[in-house]
């Protein structure tokens, strides 16, 4: 579809021009990356929890034809600079290091790395590294993680509280939480990892004569990763280059730097030599990063009629041993986001990240997505408890389009966004009345069980955070006019080389075709953001327009100059600039670019040569889109498994840039949302033992797990010059909780509940006890 | 993820074969579809010195009908059970159960030796084999051929009664009467998946077999329930003697407890639907 704000390329469903190579087998992956004189790298990795390291014999490895080195935390850590990322260089985390010293801390840790002339070698002398590890007892139940007598994580620490944030509880609050209707509940969402179907991986070249360290790397951050090389390895930062080519998805995982890359990059620099890491998918789903695992007892205090007074959220988020960045947690954005859409005077929470021996959290597309699991499962059981409707609680809580601004109870600003539209369309699309309907006759006839949930939330992306609030676009018109646009992005999936083209297309009145993105190389882009937290639209979008303006500009003064017209009568359209109303006076657009570089004589006295500008834009604090998932299910009485019947998706992310893109990405976070709440877990036994650790047990949805996603949108423009809002994460956050909620709709009919995911035959089956 | 060095070896005739495997001894591995070998070596789960690679062996793939038994050689495609019209003429529930497998690429590479030798206790070819009442061909160094019963070939999870040395060659299922009904059924976590649990089963006049899988650390034959079948009992009668005695393994995917009641209402199922074919079919 086209919206009624639909540009000549901003609003079209442009092709994505990323597909014909990466569809054909000619994307250029890491792993395609391949240098005279490569070495190659694995990691032995730890199978203990928590231990104490006895022995490591490297001896037999090192022997084995083929091993260049076997490198352990002597080697290697006493070198090692800062690993937290940029953003959270001060902010006290786990004490991170590059090999495992003294002690082990989660299975998957690696102990030693190793260096051969393949792969098949490294694996080979992997299986010759003797390791000894005195196992101790390790800290697996996060909600007993602070408990007295319970080990320590890190024993620097002194305690396994990573972070904890309180708001107090006022006398008001209290006294709605002592009300007559207060429904109180417990959530828990299991753990959960990314799975980018290209693993983490890294190749890197250092020079010792010339001194510089180039990276090629899976990553969703070049300049990021470009920083933390040069902090790790202390090469200075202007010496360290880092290219990211294709990146075969992230959803957070490659955000910042992880460990292992950095490791790498530290023996290339310490070794001199060129080396290889790729990620296996073993290595991928122990030992990346972990996410979701959240826990939250949630209490809704209502009047009478169901209007909420008051909230509160005590939420635990499970740190594992290293997190990516800090603490890894997004626990505060989850107590400050938990009333959402809804209208409600007071709130209050309590929010701690704890540390356990198993793999770090680390982001995953919607880092704080629980404040949408937690409080739209809250909204059913509420509505349920108050005997309503959950459409209908919905509907009278819902923060009204007229009442915006609102403050949410928290402090944070909520305005240009539109939940009650979202809510209205989705209903209206996936027939919310009529399947009510049918619902009561198909369970009073043939006693099925079908149901129907709902998900709505608001999303703010964010441009509070440095550098994570900026980027920086540099424009360039090449002499014969086709513009190559520079943009210190990290595209992983979203089409950027595409969307970002129609935004210059569009602001400099060209043809698409005639516009290049290139991004993921720090030595060729102004330092940037990356891609992530749904910021691309908006801040990278923006910082195009910002360097389309005064490239725009320019083009005219000398437009203007050769016509001897006034600036301020002359556009861009088609390709060609005119005087406005009489398009028979025009100079073409090559003719000004070309004039730029070739023919500067023929320049406005005192221009400086040249057809070019970098410009910045720096987000507001927040831009928030929105959007209502719908979803249907029938559950199997007999066997306990869930099919979804239909998915509906109405969202708001202002000004579409290209709405197959949107859908795209609205899609790709449903399926995660589906694989996370259906089949996707991560599983640890009591000791710390991974047991999910290849796709035979860790269950990705497919394609035949999967229905066809029905789309409605709404735009509301954000205030932001093109009007666009982050939409990236959505699909992941709104999911979880419509599937949930479905699911807990239709077992409500014979009385049972849930109130965990994953919903598996045996939680089905469990809850339907009374049914067997 | 890499293998640890191996050898590898292309016989073409069955003697050949058989010889690497005595020469070898337990240091040496059939590899037919690799499509359960590869990943375990891959993962270094297991390892072998020497890799016999049995795809060249004309005389192992294709199948025949041998008077009233169908012969499937043990290196035939599983996609072959899946498409060809005389399979499903002959033994039906070889055609119903294939498509259960995996994914169709996983089933143009899969053998329907590889299956049964490999002897996974949620795999639909062995409880098909125990249903029916195949026989499995094994042939030993010497050139010698013995045949087991499925009921004996299977003895637990990934172990069959086949010495390491000997080469599964063919599996016999008995081409059952026309007036015959069979249905499988099973329940895994996600289309293609290993079973959580299933069932196959077949009735004909004076002659019932049920075998379930995924709840055991073999196929598991119901007996008791294949008698009550035949002594016309309904199929909820069937499906609560067949699940009676089970002790089925619990993992990530799955309890025992809801294995056995997901097997009881696929019996059910299954039975119902077998009878419904035998009462078509005659
Ligand atoms: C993703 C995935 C999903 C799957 N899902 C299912 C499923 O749902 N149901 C199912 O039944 N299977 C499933 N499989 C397994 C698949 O059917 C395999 O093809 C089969 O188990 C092994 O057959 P193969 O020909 O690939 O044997 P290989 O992997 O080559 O060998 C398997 C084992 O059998 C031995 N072997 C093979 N042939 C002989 C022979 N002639 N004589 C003696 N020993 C022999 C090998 O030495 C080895 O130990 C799945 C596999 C994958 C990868």
């Amino acid at each position: 579809m086209t919206t009624s704000t639909a540009g000549r390329f901003v609003g079209q469903s442009v092709k994505r021009r990323e597909d014909p190579r990466l569809l054909t087998g000619h994307g250029r992956y890491v792993d395609d990356v391949v240098l005279p004189g490569m070495l190659h790298c694995t990691f032995v990795r730890s199978d203990v929890a928590r231990g104490r390291i006895i022995r490591v014999d490297t001896e037999a490895a090192a022997a084995l034809d083929g091993v260049t080195a076997v490198l352990t935390a002597a080697d290697l850590n006493p070198h090692a600079g800062n690993m937290q990322p940029t953003l959270l260089l001060t902010t006290p985390g786990a004490p991170l290091r590059p090999l495992a010293d003294g002690d082990v801390r989660f299975v998957g840790e690696p102990i030693v790395l190793i260096v051969a002339s393949s792969r098949y070698v490294a694996e080979d002398a992997a299986d010759l590294v003797e390791v000894e590890i005195d196992s101790d007892p390790a800290v697996i139940d996060v909600e007993h993680a602070l408990d007295d007598g319970v080990p320590i994580v890190h024993p620097e620490l002194g305690t396994n509280l990573g972070a904890e944030m309180v708001f107090p509880i006022s006398p008001e609050l209290e006294a709605v939480l002592a009300g007559d209707n207060v429904v109180r509940r417990i959530f828990r969402q299991h753990r959960h990892t990314p799975v980018p179907m290209e693993t983490r991986g890294v190749v890197v070249e250092y020079e010792p004569s010339v001194g510089e360290l180039h990276a090629w790397m899976s990553t969703q951050n070049p300049h990021e990763a470009k920083q933390a090389m040069s902090r790790v390895t202390g090469v200075p930062a202007h010496l360290v280059r880092v290219e990211g080519h294709d990146v075969g998805g992230g959803f957070g995982q490659k955000f910042f730097t992880p460990r292992e890359e950095m490791t790498v990059a530290l023996a290339a620099r310490r070794l001199g030599r060129t080396l290889k890491w790729i990620e296996d998918r073993r290595e991928n789903l122990i030992a990346s990063n972990h996410a979701r695992a959240d826990v939250a007892e949630c209490t809704f205090a209502l009047d009478g009629d169901g209007r909420l007074l008051g909230t509160y959220i005590d939420h635990i988020e499970d740190a594992g041993a290293f997190p990516v960045g800090a603490t890894g947690g997004a626990g505060a954005l989850v107590g400050l986001l938990f009333t959402g859409p809804y209208k409600c005077a007071l709130a209050s929470l309590r929010t701690r990240s704890v540390w356990t021996n198993t793999c770090g959290r680390g982001a995953y597309r919607g880092p704080w997505m629980f404040e949408t699991v937690a409080r739209e499962q809250m909204v059913d059981a509420a509505a349920r408890a108050m005997g309503m409707d959950p459409l209908d609680w919905r509907r009278r809580n819902v923060i009204p389009t007229a009442e915006l601004p609102y403050t949410l109870p928290t402090g944070l600003p909520l305005d240009m966004v539109s939940p009650s539209e979202t809510l209205e369309q989705a209903a209206e699309i996936i027939g919310y009345d009529a399947f009510r309907s049918e619902q009561r006759r198909l369970f009073a006839e043939e006693g099925r069980l079908v149901g129907i949930g709902l998900g709505l939330y608001v999303e703010p992306s964010t441009g509070m955070m440095d550098p994570m609030g900026t980027e920086t676009a540099v424009v360039r018109v090449n002499p014969n006019g086709q513009v190559t646009v520079a943009l210190g992005t990290g595209a992983h999936g979203q089409g950027i080389e595409t969307t970002m083209a129609q935004v210059v297309a569009e602001e400099l009145g060209i043809d698409y075709e005639d516009v290049t993105i290139v991004q993921g190389d720090s030595a060729v882009t102004a330092y940037g953001r990356g891609t992530g937290g749904s910021g691309t639209a908006v801040i990278a979008g923006n910082s195009c327009r910002n360097a389309c303006a005064v490239v725009r500009a320019k083009a005219i003064e000398i437009a203007a100059h050769l016509m001897e017209a006034a600036p301020d009568d002359l556009e861009i359209a088609d390709a060609q600039i005119a005087v406005r109303g009489t398009p028979t006076r025009s100079v073409a657009w090559t003719e000004v670019a070309r004039i730029a570089h070739l023919e500067t004589a023929r320049l406005p006295e005192g221009m400086e040569v040249g057809l070019e500008a970098t410009a910045t834009f720096k987000a507001p604090p927040f831009s928030w889109s929105n959007a209502c998932h719908a979803c249907t299910v029938e559950i199997d009485r007999a066997t306990g498994v869930v099919s979804i019947l239909r998915y509906v998706v109405s969202e708001d992310c202002g000004v579409m840039i290209n709405p197959m893109i949107v859908e795209g990405q609205v899609a790709g976070g449903v399926v995660q949302g589906i694989g996370g709440t259906l089949y996707e877990h991560f599983v640890y036994d009591d000791d710390g033992n991974p047991l999910t650790t290849t796709f035979m047990d860790y269950l990705l949805p497919t394609t035949t797990e999967v229905p066809t996603i029905e789309y409605g949108h709404v735009e509301t423009p954000s205030p932001t010059p093109g009007g666009h809002k982050g939409m990236g994460e959505g699909g992941a956050i709104g999911s979880p909780p419509a599937i949930f909620n479905a699911v807990a709709d239709a077992l409500a009919l014979v009385g049972a509940t849930i109130d965990r995911t994953p919903l598996t035959p045996d939680t089905i089956l469990g809850a339907i006890t009374t049914d067997a | 993820m890499k293998p640890a060095p191996f050898e590898y070896h292309a016989p073409e005739t069955i003697h050949e074969v058989c010889g690497l495997l005595a020469e070898h001894g337990d240091e040496a591995k059939v590899l037919a579809g690799g499509q359960s070998l590869v990943p375990m070596l891959a993962l270094r789960l297991t390892r072998f010195e020497h890799l016999v690679d049995v795809n060249r062996v004309a005389a192992l793939s294709g199948f025949g009908r041998e008077n009233g038994t169908l012969v499937v050689r043990a290196c035939t495609r599983q996609r072959v059970m899946e498409r060809d019209a005389a399979i499903a003429a002959a033994v039906p529930l070889l055609a119903q159960a294939t498509p259960l497998i995996g994914h169709f690429q996983i089933r143009n590479r899969g053998t329907v030796g590889g299956s049964l030798a490999h002897a996974d206790p949620a795999s639909e070819y062995p409880a098909v084999a125990v249903a029916l009442g195949a026989e499995l061909e094994l042939a030993s160094p010497g050139g010698a051929v013995r045949r087991l019963t499925a009921d004996d070939f299977f003895v637990g999870t990934w172990t069959t009664a086949a010495e390491p040395d000997e080469l599964l060659v063919a599996a016999r299922f008995p081409v059952w009467p026309a007036r015959s009904g069979f249905a499988i059924e099973e329940v895994a976590r996600r289309h293609g998946d290993f079973a959580l649990a299933g069932v196959a089963c077949a009735i004909t006049d004076g002659r019932a077999g049920i075998a379930l899988f995924g709840v055991g650390s073999t196929p598991v034959r119901a007996r008791d329930a294949e008698e009550a079948w035949l002594a016309g009992a309904g199929a909820a009668e069937v499906a609560e003697s067949a699940v009676r005695d089970l002790d089925p393994p619990a993992d990530v995917h799955a309890t025992a407890s809801t294995r056995t009641r997901i097997a009881r209402h696929l019996v059910e199922r299954a039975v119902t639907r077998a009878q419904e074919g035998q009462r078509v079919a005659g």
